[in-house]
């Protein structure tokens, strides 16, 4: 599929009368290819869009929609849902603090730039040293790959067996999954500064680490601020998950009450955790625009020369103030998560026990036969998953871009009262359906949908498909609404409607964004239908589960690995994807 | 000898074959003397300022500075050099998000320890940033002293990339185009800060020039470059009409283009935090 686009590329600056024939070949074969892919897809994930339509099924479903009402407020139930809330928060602030720190040294020692090549290195001496150094350099980048190939929940299931159920568990897979994460953008982030600023300070005769403190990090500081205030929203968000396997907090009692057939605590229990989700993204939000309004320049360099009279000290009482709350919370975190228990005696041991029954791994032909279905299963999954999010969020998210829903509102005398309403109306109620899909995690969506079409793939491509929805209908809103304005307003000048703006306007800007952003989505996908198995959605995750819960590590090893290769291929192709279809 | 290039050749791996940016160059600088480069562009200027201030590695002959041979230096010597050669660079090469206090102050690295590197970050010394005051002062930037680099005009960021570079006090002085961004007003205040320089501090230095008179008026020796290789290298009362003719007239066959410098990245495209926030 992929090199037949490839050639399709090429083939549009080749002269059209000689290449024709054969690029014509080349077009219908890569359209069949990519039409046994999507069967084979279909198979795989077990879809049976009848099932859906079967009265039984819209029952089960509007009963369970029914019971979810009332949900239950009783004074006993939401002290638990207090202490899961919290719970679950710690686990997200000490496992994004632990992510920092094993994500800041790793980002820095991947750079490319700093360590590998480039003006910093060009001048250096040739030796051993500068090769090694080059190496590690290279070494701290594929660890950190793979660090955040195999999925948060993958790695929390391993951690469970490691360190024992709680929290602990939760807050090692956080801190490995997102540190890799972390790392892997602060490398890039430092690669992609301004190098002629590296330069010139070099030439000054500056140290490497110099060169980092007073040339990269300055210019990096915004981006990476902004990245890991991010990364604590989805740190929250995994976290809630995470209960589902033994960490504690709201995953682990949605399971429960999943299990009790208690809709009513359900929903509160949901409902808290969107609260979560939302308060999170608020306080990163604001925290941002705040670090961004206080972020002149670099140094302290000014306040020391101007030294006004009494004043310096309240801006430093300030900052040293959230200093000690931040300092205070996360030790608070850290607490609530685990770390200074001291009945953790004898962990060291047996995480080393651990980690030595899972080599060599298992390579049995049997066994590794037994995994190609679900492997089959798992790609299925995703693909299918993000083709109905594709559906869902395409058609939500029109009416959930500002600049068409609400399209020459200003104009004089254009629309009536009612009409406007209705705009409004349409447009707040995508937004909200938006905002629900996206905040419920896939998990949670498999444990409903399998009430909808039972346990297997189909429920799993459906949790996927609605939760991808949620999030690509969000970002293609936001992208639509961000393209350049002055086309669009050429075409309302010359009397085009909302649809016209959109077709002729819109889509043509908008389209390289869009695609980016499906194939990263996809690219996602993947990691996560690796996993849904774990609560009876199909794949991998299953397999996965099974093995850890018997015991057999050394299996768990080679599933690990097939992930890892799994990911790794598709992001490979996603890049590939991603590279030709914008280019396009 | 502060500087004695011998046979000095400099190619790139690029997709077409092997680009030479360096062909040949075999020239010395006195100590204290002030020297212009003049050539059209694309004709190595940069490339060689790059050898001469240890940002790259000749790929063949002799570079020696102050009798020492280059290429036999440790990173530490490689250093110990860097720190006395200032480099004014033509794009001015300024780290955008600091103020214009702070690049200044950048031009002392090369002297701090690491631990006057983080302390300075905090709570700077007070020497130091009377010391890039003055140097603010001098070119005419006092008043600018917390804006941030990206927010100066051309002009301001030239004069800016001097201030780091009388901060740094180095024994030798390579200036790229540092007129280039200048208005008529602001070239003589430059120049003649630059020649007061090197003429009271006995200093060393070598300038590239696009303005041929300024080069012959303030410069007692010229040397010129086209295609790789030293065309002349005369005092200026030396260089005829037929010389810059040369120099500049037309090539017969197109120039190739500026060789694309694998070491030297182009600036970068903006990084899309949006892209990796969709993951």
């Amino acid at each position: 599929m992929n090199s037949a686009i490839n050639n399709i590329g090429h083939g549009s600056h080749r002269p059209a009368s000689r290449e024709a024939p054969r690029l014509k070949i080349k077009r219908i074969a890569a359209v069949l290819a990519f039409g046994a892919a999507l069967v084979l897809c279909w198979r795989a994930a077990e879809i049976r869009p009848t099932v859906l339509l079967v009265p039984g099924t819209s029952a089960a479903l509007w009963t369970f929609v029914r019971s979810l009402f009332p949900p239950d407020l009783s004074p006993d139930f939401l002290r638990i849902v207090g202490a899961a809330v919290i719970r679950t928060a710690a686990l997200a602030i000490a496992g994004t603090t632990l992510a920092i720190a094993i994500g800041l040294p790793l980002g820095v020692m991947s750079t490319p730039t700093l360590w590998q090549r480039g003006v910093l290195l060009a001048g250096e001496p040739p030796g051993a040293g500068k090769l090694a150094v080059a190496w590690l350099s290279r070494f701290c980048r594929a660890l950190l790959g793979f660090m955040r190939a195999v999925p948060d929940l993958m790695w929390g299931l391993l951690f469970v067996v490691a360190v024992g159920l709680g929290p602990l568990a939760g807050v090692l897979a956080l801190a490995v999954s997102y540190g890799g994460l972390l790392g892997r953008v602060y490398a890039d982030v430092f690669e992609d500064v301004d190098p002629r600023a590296l330069e010139a300070l070099h030439a000054t005769g500056a140290t490497r680490t110099q060169v980092f403190l007073r040339a990269v990090w300055p210019q990096a500081k915004p981006t990476v601020v902004a990245y890991t205030l991010y990364l604590l929203e989805c740190c929250a968000r995994s976290a809630s998950v995470l209960g589902f396997i033994g960490a504690g907090g709201i995953g682990y009692e949605i399971n429960l009450s999943m299990r009790l057939f208690e809709y009513g605590q359900l929903l509160t229990l949901i409902l808290a955790l969107v609260g979560l989700v939302a308060a999170t993204d608020f306080f990163s939000r604001y925290l941002r625009r705040r670090l961004h309004a206080n972020a002149p320049a670099g140094s302290l360099a000014h306040r020391h020369i101007e030294n006004e009279p009494g004043s310096p000290s309240h801006a430093d009482r300030r900052t040293r103030a959230a200093l000690f709350i931040l300092i205070a919370v996360v030790g608070a975190s850290f607490y609530l998560a685990g770390f200074f228990n001291s009945t953790r005696a004898g962990l060291l041991s047996r995480m080393v026990r651990f980690a030595g029954e899972m080599f060599p791994p298992e390579l049995d032909p049997m066994f590794l036969r037994s995994l190609a279905l679900p492997l089959v299963q798992t790609i299925g999954i995703a693909v299918m998953g993000t083709l109905i999010g594709v559906a869902i969020g395409a058609v939500l998210s029109v009416p959930a871009t500002a600049t068409l829903a609400f399209a020459g509102e200003d104009e004089a005398g254009s629309r009536s009262l009612m009409g406007r309403a209705a705009r409004a109306c349409v447009y707040y109620v995508s937004r909200l359906a938006l905002n629900l899909l996206r905040s419920i995690p896939e998990l949670v969506w498999v444990l409903m949908c399998i009430l909808a079409v039972g346990l297997g793939p189909f429920a799993g491509t459906l949790a996927i498909g609605l939760h991808t929805g949620g999030v690509l209908g969000k970002l293609y809103a936001e992208t639509l609404e961000e393209v350049p304005a002055r086309p669009v307003e050429a075409l309302r000048a010359t009397g085009a409607g909302p649809l016209q703006i959109l077709l002729w306007g819109i889509w043509p800007q908008a389209r390289p964004t869009l695609v980016s952003y499906t194939v990263l989505r996809w690219e996602m996908n993947l990691r996560v239908s690796t996993i849904l198995g774990l609560v009876g959605g199909g794949g991998l995750g299953q397999a996965i589960y099974n093995n850890v819960q018997l015991g057999f590590y050394s299996r768990t090893t080679t599933i690990v690995a097939i992930v890892y290769v799994l990911v790794i291929m598709t992001d490979w192709l996603g890049d590939r994807l991603r590279v030709r279809r914008t280019a396009i | 000898m502060i500087y004695s290039l011998k046979d000095i050749t400099k190619s790139y791996q690029s997709r077409n074959g092997t680009v030479r940016a360096l062909d040949g160059l075999t020239f010395d600088v006195l100590p204290f003397e002030s020297v212009a480069l003049l050539g059209p562009s694309g004709a190595g200027k940069t490339t060689l300022f790059r050898l001469l201030n240890a940002t790259l590695r000749p790929t063949s002959g002799k570079l020696s500075f102050d009798q020492n041979d280059v290429s036999a230096m440790s990173s530490r010597e490689l250093r110990q050099m860097r720190r006395r050669i200032g480099t004014i660079y033509q794009q001015h090469q300024l780290v955008p998000s600091l103020s214009t206090l702070d690049n200044t102050l950048c031009g002392r690295l090369g002297s701090w320890s690491l631990l006057e590197t983080v302390r300075n970050a905090t709570r700077p010394i007070k020497r130091d940033i009377e010391q890039a005051m003055a140097a603010l002062e001098a070119v005419g930037l006092a008043d600018k002293q917390r804006a941030r680099a990206d927010e100066l005009s051309g002009g301001q960021q030239q004069r800016l990339t001097i201030a780091r570079v009388l901060m740094q006090d180095p024994d030798v002085i390579l200036a790229d185009e540092p007129f280039a961004s200048l208005d008529p007003a602001l070239t003589e205040t430059i120049a003649s800060l630059l020649l007061e320089l090197v003429q009271n501090g006995k200093r060393t230095l070598v300038a590239t020039m696009h303005d041929v008179d300024l080069a012959l008026r303030y410069f007692p020796r010229v040397i010129a470059m086209r295609r790789a290789r030293i065309l002349f290298d005369k005092a200026p009362s030396d260089v005829s009409r037929e010389d810059l003719v040369t120099l500049y007239g037309d090539d017969p066959e197109p120039e190739a283009g500026r060789p694309v410098d694998p070491d030297i990245q182009e600036p970068p495209r903006e990084f899309s935090y949006k892209q990796h926030r969709a993951r």
